[in-house]
């Protein structure tokens, strides 16, 4: 069943479309800022590389590459997920819409539980050079430690950004669940998605960076 | 799922499935391809991935130019803090 | 008559209603409409608030650097009180004082008055920048104050993350969320001049604060999240030992440094880019002529915002970067000062031959271009790699810096302050009190910082609480200087805040400056004008005045 679809215009506005135009203009400024602050890991990393190239190998090869693989995977989809929901709510389409969000924040969810265990398995193969009472796997070659702890800050705070990207997909589809949403607010599930799927463009350069090129 | 629906869907499913497969391109790189080189071929493939959902999943080819300003900005600017500094480490 | 009929009286007479006006500030005057305020004015207010009196705490801090140095005994604080209070000084004065002065309190008050706006893009995250400010800047100088930190405010490592026994990690943390409050006003900023202009406000219609705002904000976003990240790496690294800046691991310490300086040297851009635009807007008002070279000193912002970006490692020359890459950074930073001087050129262009009236904000103006030029030459003298090696880390630095963020962006704001404050509060402040405060604001900074210049060249190192004797009569010359600097900035709080009350009331625009924010009243409404301005006029459209031989 579809509802009309617009949204509340604010009172410092002159009408739908420039609202509508200054958030979708300020949801790519802040995501302009949130590329900066990854990219100063990813020259952290490419530092490391050409500072110590064997030690990163060496690390990489102790990295869960299925893991990685998959979740890049499961992001992916939970980006079409995501896509779905922005269509059903151009077409006022409120349950599919919903459907959507939440599968994308599930897929989310998913992705942090093979996280997890995958943070589980580094620890089991002492890979944490950062916990001073456990051995670590690479003692020999202290170089190494700069990749390992540099893989848990990048993929740390990626994590993150993703548990409060799920946070505000589970959120949004509660408020999506009350009347009338859709006719007031479908500009934000239209910034939300933004959000995911540059939640999504990070890990695609996460994962080579990390998993893929050093091999 | 309404008609209109399934029309609607049909560019985010293709993305997916294009992500999908270069996903599987650099996954089969990176365990049978394993020399000295490949590396330019998966970041090329890496950066497809990162362009496509840019322009195709995120809109912005339809979106009007100052948003794609500001996308490629980013980008520039990313490429000033890696050239700049990579500069210093590759002169040492 | 019987005094108390008359009391009785009294009592049947009804208190007189004062006609209560409804400009923004006394629409409302509760202390909730006031702290959960959208209305981009009042936030205006609310940072000018805490930027001076974290400014305070900062002058306290500078007031006591002075007082040490002195003697070149170091008997007045020790090593350890020293190194503390000067990391005090600066973390304070550079994130809590120069970094939102002029964009946060002038730029949030004017910017959407000065492109015929209701307010900015993001109203309540407006706010939300703010409370982020306040909230992790007391939080930080609570913890300074506390148990101090020692390292700078450039955290350097290893120092940082290995060596100081000081507080570093928690005032490293109110440090990065310091800065999400940049990040939220400069892309508060960037939207709202994308967007919110008024019907006919093109581009080359913007005043040029406007542009100076728009590319300091372009900094902002760009600049802020990579000291974000240099900054979680040092708390990682020294608090579990990631080891990523630790050379016995293989780490690089001058990693440490790219990261850090990427943002920090465009962040004194941030500084001195709305001083400029302030510039812009006294020269034209004061020679009462139009701006010459509008365009280029709209470019040269922008110019100056990115090419700012290519020249970090001149802080860097002498640190272990490469050779190669110190001659990249140093043809950058010649380039960089190319656009600051079209400006300085085209800002004398424009007061000659103007109807210049010598008002305070004119002599702060005045005194800006003297003080610019001096620092900015400096600052190519310190480009140039053979100088700096022999004036790296000494008070030539320090000289040139504070000529820069003192000299051009503190008396940029004081003249901006003066400018508008009829705007701003619907009061005049006293003229004379005002010129014999920028006065001694001139004559005070000179006295304080050009010495440092012949102590730096000489050799004296920053940062050392003990110096040979040889240095001791210039340095006391420039504490000296300080107490004079102490006073022009302690007169202004004095008279401008007496203004509030006894001030006499200004107009609509008692400068007779052009501009849409001198076409509605003093102070404006609530919601800026009354009807949406249609734009079709230039900016500083003063008649062009030549006088008669």
């Amino acid at each position: 069943m579809s509802t009309a679809v617009g949204i509340k215009v604010e009172e410092h506005f002159h009408n739908a479309e420039q609202q509508r135009e200054t958030a979708k203009l300020g949801m790519w400024v802040f995501l302009l800022t949130e590329l900066l602050l990854f990219s100063g890991l990813f020259v952290s990393a490419l530092v490391i590389r050409v500072l110590h190239p064997d030690s990163v190998t060496a690390v990489a090869l102790h990295l869960k590459f299925w893991i990685g693989a998959t979740n890049t995977a499961i992001l992916i989809v939970s980006s079409f997920c995501m896509s779905g929901a922005i269509e059903s709510s151009r077409l006022g389409l409120r349950r599919p819409m919903i459907f959507c969000m939440l599968a994308t924040a599930g897929l989310g969810v998913l992705f942090l539980m093979l996280k997890g265990y995958e943070y589980d398995r580094d620890y089991v193969e002492h890979m944490t050079p950062f916990l001073s009472f456990r051995r670590y796997e690479l003692v020999g070659d202290p170089a190494s430690r700069l990749f390992t702890d540099l893989y848990f800050v990048i993929t740390g705070l990626h994590a993150i950004h993703l548990t409060i990207g799920i946070g505000i997909m589970l959120v949004m589809s509660w408020l999506a669940s009350r009347p009338h949403f859709l006719e007031r607010h479908q500009n934000r599930i239209e910034i939300t998605g933004l959000y995911w799927h540059f939640i999504d463009l990070i890990w695609m350069i996460v994962f080579p960076t990390l998993y893929l090129l050093n091999r | 799922m309404p008609p209109e629906l399934i029309r609607q869907l049909r560019t985010p499913f293709l993305t997916m499935l294009t992500l999908l497969a270069l996903l599987g391109i650099n996954v089969v790189l990176g365990i049978f391809f394993i020399t000295g080189d490949m590396w330019i071929a998966e970041v090329a493939i890496a950066a497809a991935m990162v362009a496509t959902v840019i322009v195709v999943a995120m809109e912005a080819h339809k979106e009007p130019p100052l948003i794609r300003l500001f996308a490629g900005l980013g980008f520039f600017w990313v490429a000033i803090l890696f050239t700049l500094t990579m500069i210093d480490y590759a002169t040492r | 008559m019987n005094p108390s009929d008359a009391a009785l009286r009294d009592l049947r007479v009804p208190a007189p209603v004062l006609a209560v006006p409804d400009d923004y500030l006394h629409v409302e005057q509760t202390l909730g409409s006031w702290i959960l305020t959208t209305d981009h004015k009042r936030i205006g207010i609310l940072y000018l608030v805490s930027i001076t009196g974290f400014f305070v705490l900062g002058a306290i801090a500078a007031g006591l650097i002075r007082l040490a140095l002195i003697v070149p005994d170091g008997s007045i604080l020790s090593n350890d009180v020293y190194n503390r209070v000067f990391t005090l000084h600066g973390v304070i004065m550079v994130w809590f004082f120069l970094v939102p002065s002029i964009p946060n309190t002038l730029g949030n008050f004017l910017l959407p008055l000065m492109i015929g706006a209701k307010d900015v893009a993001f109203p309540r995250l407006n706010l939300l920048s703010w409370y982020i400010f306040v909230i992790a800047s007391l939080f930080t100088v609570f913890v300074m104050i506390w148990g101090g930190v020692d390292t700078g405010w450039t955290f350097y490592t290893p120092l940082s993350t290995q060596y100081s026994n000081s507080y570093v990690l928690t005032a490293v943390f109110g440090i990065i969320v310091v800065g999400f409050s940049s990040i939220l006003t400069g892309m508060n900023f960037m939207v709202t001049v994308h967007k919110l202009r008024a019907p006919g406000m093109t581009w080359f219609r913007l005043p040029l604060f406007v542009w100076s705002l728009y590319a300091t904000s372009l900094i902002l976003v760009l600049a802020t999240p990579v000291l974000t990240i240099a900054l979680i790496l040092l708390f990682a690294d020294r608090a579990f030992g990631l080891a990523i800046f630790d050379p016995a691991n293989g780490g690089d310490p001058v990693l440490f440094q790219h990261l850090f300086w990427f943002y920090s040297h465009p962040v004194v851009y941030v500084m001195v880019l709305p001083g400029m635009g302030v510039m812009s807007e006294l020269v034209t008002a004061f020679s009462y002529k139009k701006i010459f070279g509008y365009k280029f000193i709209a470019f040269s912002s922008v110019g100056i915002a990115v090419i700012g970006f290519f020249v970090w490692g001149h802080h860097m020359f002498y640190n272990g970067m490469s050779p190669f890459a110190g001659l990249t950074f140093s043809l950058m930073s010649f380039i960089v000062a190319v656009p600051s001087a079209i400006k300085v050129y085209n800002w004398a262009a424009t007061i000659h031959k103007g109807s210049i009236r010598l008002d305070t904000p004119m002599l702060y103006a005045l005194g800006w271009i003297g003080l610019f030029v001096i620092g900015g030459v400096t600052g190519l003298m310190l480009a140039s790699t053979a100088i700096d090696g022999q004036v790296h880390d000494t008070y030539f630095v320090v000289a040139h810096f504070h000529y820069i963020m003192v000299g051009a962006t503190v008396v940029a704001f004081m003249g901006g302050i003066h400018f508008w404050w009829p705007k701003i509060t619907g009061r005049k402040y006293s003229e004379p009190w005002g010129r014999v405060s920028a006065l001694l604001m001139f004559i005070g900074f000179n006295m304080t910082f050009a010495p440092q210049y012949v102590l730096g060249y000489m050799g004296m190192p920053r940062r050392y609480a003990v110096y040979p004797p040889a240095y001791q009569v210039l340095n006391v010359l420039s504490s000296a200087g300080a107490t004079v600097l102490a006073l022009a900035y302690i007169f202004p709080m004095i008279y401008l805040i007496w203004s509030l009350w006894y001030g006499e009331e200004a107009g609509d625009n008692p400068w007779g400056a052009k501009g849409l924010e001198w076409l509605t009243t003093s102070p404006p409404p609530k919601h800026n004008f009354e009807h949406t301005p249609m734009v079709d006029f230039d900016p500083y459209d003063y008649p062009n005045v030549t006088p008669e031989k």
